[in-house]
């Protein structure tokens, strides 16, 4: 029974992440990670034979065969395995949070340019543009700029600059 | 215990005792502290190569290094192994990690340098060491994350929109392929009860064929996806072109080749049945690679772009060398095996010389567009000659090692009577030298854009002359194994006999059995 409904538990939460990650916006992007993580987690420790109420303790006396034959314990190596992963995809899921909120500070939008957003967000795709307000220049970068421009804009920044100026902006 | 077990932990051991050196050195705010970064990173690249080498040359022979960690037995401790597949690996990912070192001192600039751009890269390689000299499945797993942050690291580094937003994407598709790996791992030990992978070489070829195919296909997404395999390889052309050019250089060597390598050492190991049973899936996998990359490269406006496409276009060839693996060629068993090393360390050496190549012109003319460039062979002779070199082995003309590792891989096919990808392989090499001639043009010939100066921080003669050293060598390299193709495919056929020896590798693991564990159903308990 436990199997069970761990094994549904995994299924739901392998569901669930996936809708997530097929969702627009990085917000449910992350959070779908999150739940896959946990889903694979979950699986991991479902390969051992579940065991309750037997810790993953092996006494040291005795013959280790016919303790092995005798008692019950549960298996240690999948809750090894696991913490090992969940301590990796905590790594990576910190890694993604800072992306998308540098991605947020450096475009002002919780969308990557060329993701099509713009047009799927007006519902009327024929409707006039709406009239924005001109942005100050260099906060916001335009959503209809080529990936490749960006990285040019930001080489001519480095490389124009002399050699010492860089340094000293560093310091 | 002999010098060869002694030192194979190193490739490991010392990337990541330098690189811990230098970002502990990294926390002082003393503009020193850089070149005492560079100067850590080649000793330790340096020593790295020697062991690399070391460990190729005794592997050569025939042998196997296997080191218990901790001296814990066979399944229990974690295994090191190395072979001449192994040895070759570790030996080109050394020498690319160190020639594009100079390459990376002459054109970082010094806020990347700052943001700690070498201890990352010797982390980088640290991981892939780690993922080539591994026994056990779930440490290849830790190896690949490894491998993965330092990537993600390197790849943001600069911190420019462009970039944030092509890591995003590598970042979500990398981890969907680690999470297959985990999951493969998992249950992997749920049915077969190991992870060591001598083990569960032992138990796989009984386990019924259904969960056989199930952890084939859950690897085969796994390493796929990493290796950049149709249909899973839109995160590299949208992520590869936005970093800094050495490092884009460093991953077309080293990245997606390690995705190449697992598939190349767990298969033929563990599903020598599956090997066989899916060499129709694999070779249309193949077949679809190879032409998508080819296609889609001749689309693109830029240098990084179109040589991105190219990467995925050459993981086809190998794909196709792993699906006619366990073919006997005429060097013996594993011919099939054999070529598709030979086409990687070709494809290592060769793509990284005109990802440097062409990360130099666009670094030093300020952009990468072809319609922008032009009539650089006036101004740039010697990188003209070389990029030239470089694409046309990439296209397969003799006397270059694409040209050797191509005819392999095609008598291979053709012996084993798959015409259609045969043929198929052949028309993509024509479109590769179409392009590639393409590219050279537009770069090289015709007039030279009046608006485009070489930016001054990097036409020094001593920048240029460095910067050039990565491609120069590895193009010569190139040449010498089109040139010496005997010895190169001795070196390779051993490889690969080794690699489906699969009685040899459990032999050398030499992993003990397990005691019988306890009953399952007796471990019910209720509260």
């Amino acid at each position: 029974m436990t199997a069970v409904m761990l094994a549904v538990l995994v299924g739901v939460l392998f569901a669930s992440g996936t809708l997530l990650i097929l969702q627009r916006g990085q917000i449910k992007l992350i959070l779908g990670m999150g739940l896959l993580s946990h889903g694979v987690n979950l699986a991991l420790f479902g390969t051992s034979s579940l065991t309750r109420g037997a810790p993953a303790v092996i006494p040291h006396e005795g013959d280790l065969a016919t303790i092995l034959a005798t008692q019950t314990f549960a298996d240690p190596l999948p809750q090894a395995l696991i913490l090992t992963a969940i301590v990796i995809s905590f790594g990576v899921t910190a890694f993604i949070v800072v992306l998308v909120s540098r991605r947020d500070a450096v475009t002002g939008s919780d969308l990557a340019p060329g993701e099509l957003a713009s047009i799927l967000s007006t519902a009327d795709p024929f409707a006039a543009p709406p009239v924005t307000a001109p942005t100050p220049a260099g906060t916001v970068m335009p959503d209809a700029v080529d990936d490749y421009d960006l990285l040019q804009y930001e080489l001519d920044e480095v490389y124009d600059r002399p050699q010492d100026d860089a340094e000293a902006a560093i310091q | 215990m002999s010098l060869y077990t002694a030192i194979l932990p190193l490739p490991v051991a010392v990337p990541l005792l330098f690189a811990a050196l230098e970002i502990i050195a990294g926390l002082s705010r003393r503009s020193r502290i850089i070149q005492l970064q560079k100067v850590l990173s080649l000793v330790a690249l340096v020593i790295n190569l020697v062991v690399a080498l070391l460990i190729l040359s005794f592997t050569l022979t025939g042998e196997r290094i296997v080191f218990q960690m901790g001296l814990w037995p066979a399944p229990f401790g974690i295994t090191v192994y190395a072979d001449a597949l192994t040895g070759i690996m570790l030996v080109v990912v050394a020498l690319l990690a160190l020639l594009l070192l100079p390459y990376a001192t002459a054109s970082l600039d010094s806020s990347r340098e700052r943001l700690g751009y070498y201890p990352m890269a010797l982390l980088l390689l640290m991981g892939a060491n780690g993922a080539f000299i591994t026994g056990d499945l779930f440490n290849l797993y830790v190896f690949y994350e490894v491998l993965l942050m330092s990537s993600f690291v390197l790849l943001a580094l600069g911190g420019t929109p462009s970039q944030i937003n092509g890591a995003i994407r590598y970042v979500v598709l990398n981890l969907m392929g680690s999470i297959m790996l985990l999951l493969a791992a998992g249950i992997t030990y749920g049915t077969i009860g190991t992870l060591n992978m001598a083990q569960i070489s032992e138990r796989m070829v009984d386990a019924p064929y259904g969960l056989q195919a199930l952890i084939a296909g859950l690897l085969f997404v796994a390493f796929a996806g990493k290796a950049a395999v149709f249909p899973l390889f839109f995160w590299l052309p949208s992520s590869y072109h936005t970093p800094h050019p050495a490092v884009t250089a460093l991953f077309s060597g080293v990245l997606t080749k390690v995705g190449m390598y697992s598939l190349f050492r767990t298969f033929p190991l563990f599903f020598p049945d599956v090997l066989v049973a899916w060499q129709p899936f694999i070779m249309t996998m193949a077949a679809l690679t190879m032409f998508v990359g080819v296609l889609g490269a001749f689309a693109q406006p830029t240098i990084r772009r179109l040589l991105s496409f190219h990467i995925i276009s050459q993981i086809g060839y190998m794909l196709m060398g792993l699906g006619v693996a366990l073919t006997p060629g005429p060097y013996g068993a594993g011919f099939g095996l054999a070529m598709a090393i030979l086409f990687l360390v070709h494809n290592q050496l060769v793509k990284t010389a005109l990802l440097a190549g062409g990360g130099q012109i666009e670094l030093e003319m300020g952009t990468g567009k072809l319609s922008e460039l032009g009539g650089l062979v006036t101004a740039r002779p010697v990188l003209a000659v070389i990029f030239f070199a470089a694409a046309f082995s990439l296209a397969g003309f003799p006397p270059t090692s694409g040209f050797v590792g191509k005819l392999g891989l095609l008598q291979v096919t053709f012996s084993t009577g798959q015409y259609l990808v045969a043929g198929i392989s052949v028309v993509v090499s024509l479109l590769t030298t179409m392009s590639m001639i393409r590219l050279w043009q537009y770069l090289f010939w015709g007039k030279q854009n009046p608006q485009l100066k070489p930016r001054p921080n990097l036409a020094r003669p001593a920048t240029r002359n460095l910067m050039l050293l990565p491609a120069a060598v590895l193009v010569a390299l190139s040449l010498l194994i089109g040139i010496f193709a005997e010895p190169a495919m001795s070196v390779v056929q051993t490889a690969a006999s080794q690699a489906i020896d699969r009685a040899g590798y459990i032999e050398a693991v030499n992993p003990q059995p397990a005691p019988t564990p306890a009953p399952a159903v007796a471990q019910e308990v209720t509260p």
